[in-house]
């Protein structure tokens, strides 16, 4: 027993000085690079291309005491990232940006945030699409957590080359009026699947989630109560009609199949909001010319767009203010518009020239600068709950299984409201 | 009781007056730095060299082990702040009425049974080639542990696409044969295909790595015990089987184990394969959601951390249990001879 004791305390005695030389060596690395001589580093972290390089340069020329660092991630990767840390309690950046899909989650826990109301923020309500500006205030409406960068707005694009084979119009005008309804678009489908034996849509969710988005009331309601019924019923059945008129290239979004079917002709129309174009122009480069874009059926809609939020851990909140306030200023948002395509959410900025009359050679000269505003602002905004997003993909994976064929249609439904009822509980 | 506590007592005492006793004692020998030096290294360097080990362990094993251990016995909810407290064993409660864990489970053992046999057979047999006598050997040995360097995601990510529906290379190689011209097979809609398809990424990254473990083992059994078996007529298949199996028995033994951890902590695999990868569903009806999976989804996609972490100490008991059934197996198959 004596001698167990003492090894013990021997041990004990031998961690202890390894646990300070450990200590020792990893003394001062996690300073922050921040406030030497005034010189402040901002990060901002986003996905893809916010078309914040040359602004970037710009904004540093004219601030020469501030540096900007530009993290972009994956889409999800950035979202979870910012959860971890604001769990965490630290090592967000300073600028975080978030996307529609994920507003309502990080809206929840507003208090994690800068109010950017107390900043003055309060004067840009006007400025935007009332929507938008609501998407990122608090429930209780006194705490705003970001402020809009662009909007998806909603559009089809389409293949005129596979139209025009099919025996349809391929001018944008004439197949804008060949669609005034869903149900119209569906015997459209019909006519192109029956002439050419090819696949009219990319994936029944591309489907169903346009049309949900035009639905006065999506999954949930202000009270964040489930509503299977009303929205998501219309854009179900209308999807499970598609799917079983044989139009479905039963296709992922953002896979390989689905990137290959931009030049495969795997399927001729797909919804696109504007930050799409981008996508397919860098996706398809050799399909140059062959596309166009038309008016979605049924009128307006949105799909995504983003925001950009002060965490409350930035250690430069003033600074960090200073410059998302510049970057939501008109002239900024007509570059980033110019450069990736990104539309503005501030109707003032749609009537500006450098929008309302550019036009993407890529689409034939689409007359993207009338197109997407229009959409945007035909809008009827909608509430997304707290619990979206689970549930979106829970009814997608229904209307997969149907595409798969492991899931009968008739008994769809039925499944598709067990699993949002899933999903809204989990 | 009383003579435990007594003890270290009284030894510290003694001890005390021991090195209080060194100057005045004309009978000891006052120790030079040497001695002291070298007593110090015969005695606590091993423990200062191994302490490395514990120290990490503690500060990144066993401390979120615990803490883990406490969020799972509480509500813990990102979405839902005002929610917490404890919950007792509520979380581990709802795990037993849980289709999604039960599904997983069921998912993580067919995955793991389609890798891990075939994975340790191929790996034995793989190993008892570049055990013979071969040309340019160094480079086969090599070889076969070039998947296991490749970055697990990088390699995922060319399977995703190798399996996938319409214009994959598995499609295609079964299509030479004439196998799913004009269904071609959706290795994304059921269970089996799923699950052949996963178990083939693990299977690729871990059979070269097994063979090489194999085979160091296998080079410390005596050729002559090959010789004589084959001078009593036995061939290779028999020799490997009654011959190399047992004697690197220990070997096998690990590797399962190894496997068996592994196995029940899949996750970049299936998620990677997933379309939708983001929503970490495993499949449009959970067909190849593994349990590690189901945690991440809970955790970060439902934002219920209280009920993840009841899941991870599940998976934790699971995998001893499980690892406790394979070796048990493991020697009983292989001639017990490890004890």
């Amino acid at each position: 027993m004596k001698r167990s004791w003492t090894r013990w305390a021997r041990a004990v005695t031998v961690g202890t000085v390894g646990l300070a030389l450990v200590a020792a060596c990893s003394g001062k690395s996690g300073q922050d690079s921040g406030a030497t001589d005034g010189q402040v580093t901002l990060k901002i972290n986003f996905w893809g291309d916010f078309g914040l390089q040359d602004l970037k340069t710009k904004y540093e020329a004219a601030n020469p005491n501030v540096k900007i660092q530009l993290n972009s991630g994956e889409y999800n990767a950035q979202h979870e990232d910012l959860q971890k840390k604001l769990v965490a309690g630290s090592g967000a950046a300073d600028i975080a940006a978030i996307d529609e899909g994920f507003m309502v989650q990080f809206r929840s826990q507003s208090d994690k945030f800068v109010n950017l109301l107390d900043k003055g923020a309060g004067s840009y309500e006007s400025k935007y699409l009332a929507w938008k500006w609501k998407q990122s205030l608090s429930a209780d409406g006194k705490t705003q957590i970001g402020l809009g960068t662009d909007t998806g707005g909603l559009a089809m694009c389409y293949r005129t080359d596979l139209f025009k084979a099919a025996g349809l119009p391929t001018e944008r005008d004439q197949v804008s009026a060949l669609w005034p309804t869903w149900d119209r678009f569906i015997e459209v489908g019909q006519q192109y699947t029956g002439k050419t034996n090819k696949k009219f849509i990319d994936a029944g969710s591309n489907l169903f989630n346009p049309i949900l988005g035009q639905q006065q009331v999506g999954f949930y309601n202000e009270q964040d109560q489930l509503q299977m019924e009303q929205g998501p019923k219309v854009a179900f059945d209308y999807t499970i009609k598609a799917i079983q008129a044989g139009l479905s290239a039963n296709l992922a979004s953002f896979q390989a199949d689905w990137d290959k079917g931009f030049t495969s002709g795997s399927f001729a129309v797909l919804a696109c909001p504007a930050w799409m174009l981008g996508h397919i122009k860098d996706t398809a480069p050799g399909t140059q010319g062959k596309w166009d874009i038309a008016a979605v059926p049924g009128g307006g809609g949105n799909w995504g767009g983003s925001f950009l939020t002060i965490p409350k851990q930035s250690k430069h909140v003033d600074e960090a203010y200073k410059l998302l306030e510049w970057l939501v200023q008109p002239e900024q948002q007509i570059e980033i518009f110019k450069k990736v395509g990104n539309l503005p959410s501030q109707p003032a900025l749609y009537s500006d020239p450098a929008i309302a009359d550019f036009k993407n050679p890529f689409f034939t000269d689409a007359p993207v600068g009338q197109i997407f505003p229009k959409m945007a602002q035909g809008l009827t905004p909608q509430y997304l709950g707290k619990k979206n997003g689970p549930t979106r993909v829970a009814v997608e994976n229904v209307l997969i299984r149907v595409q798969n064929k492991t899931l009968k249609p008739e008994a769809a439904w039925a499944e598709a409201v067990k699993e949002a009822e899933k999903a809204s509980t989990s | 009781m009383s003579t435990t506590r007594a003890a270290p007592a009284s030894s510290g005492r003694r001890a005390a007056a021991g090195r209080h006793g060194h100057g005045t004692d004309p009978d000891h020998r006052r120790p030079s730095w040497r001695d002291r030096l070298y007593r110090f290294d015969m005695r606590y360097m091993p423990y200062v060299l191994i302490a490395p080990f514990f120290l990490i362990f503690l500060v990144f094993g066993l401390f979120p082990l615990i803490f883990n251990g406490v969020i799972a016995l509480r509500n813990y909810r990102l979405d839902d702040p005002t929610l917490t407290g404890w919950a007792g064993l509520a979380n581990f409660r709802q795990l037993f009425g849980d289709d999604d864990f039960w599904n997983a489970l069921y998912n993580t053992f067919g995955i793991f049974l389609l890798s891990s046999v075939p994975q340790l057979l191929l790996a034995l047999i793989v190993a008892s080639l570049l055990n013979r006598r071969l040309r340019a050997q160094t480079w086969w040995r090599v070889g076969v542990l070039l998947p296991y360097v490749t970055p697990i995601v990088a390699s995922t990510m060319v399977f995703s696409v190798f399996f996938s529906r319409d214009f994959g290379m598995a499609n295609w190689v079964l299509g030479l044969f004439g196998i799913g011209d004009d269904d071609p097979i959706n290795w994304r809609a059921d269970k089996l295909h799923a699950w052949i398809a996963i178990a083939t990424m693990v299977n690729w990254k871990w059979i070269g790595y097994n063979a090489l473990l194999y085979l160091a083992a296998m080079q410390s059994i005596p050729r002559d015990v090959y010789e004589a078996a084959a001078v009593d007529g036995a061939g290779p298949w028999r020799q490997l089987w009654r011959i190399t199996v047992p004697m690197i028995q220990p070997v096998i033994v690990f590797t399962v184990i190894l496997s068996t951890i592994g196995g029940f902590q899949l996750f970049i695999e299936p998620m990677l394969f997933d379309l939708n990868a983001q929503a970490a569903t495993g499949g449009p009806n959970g067909e190849w959601q593994t349990i590690a999976q189901l945690i991440y989804k809970v955790g970060w996609k439902d934002l219920n951390l209280g009920y993840a972490a009841a899941m991870s100490w599940a998976l934790f008991l699971i995998i001893l249990v499980v690892a406790g059934i394979n070796t048990l197996l493991t020697n009983r198959l292989s001639g017990g001879r490890s004890r």
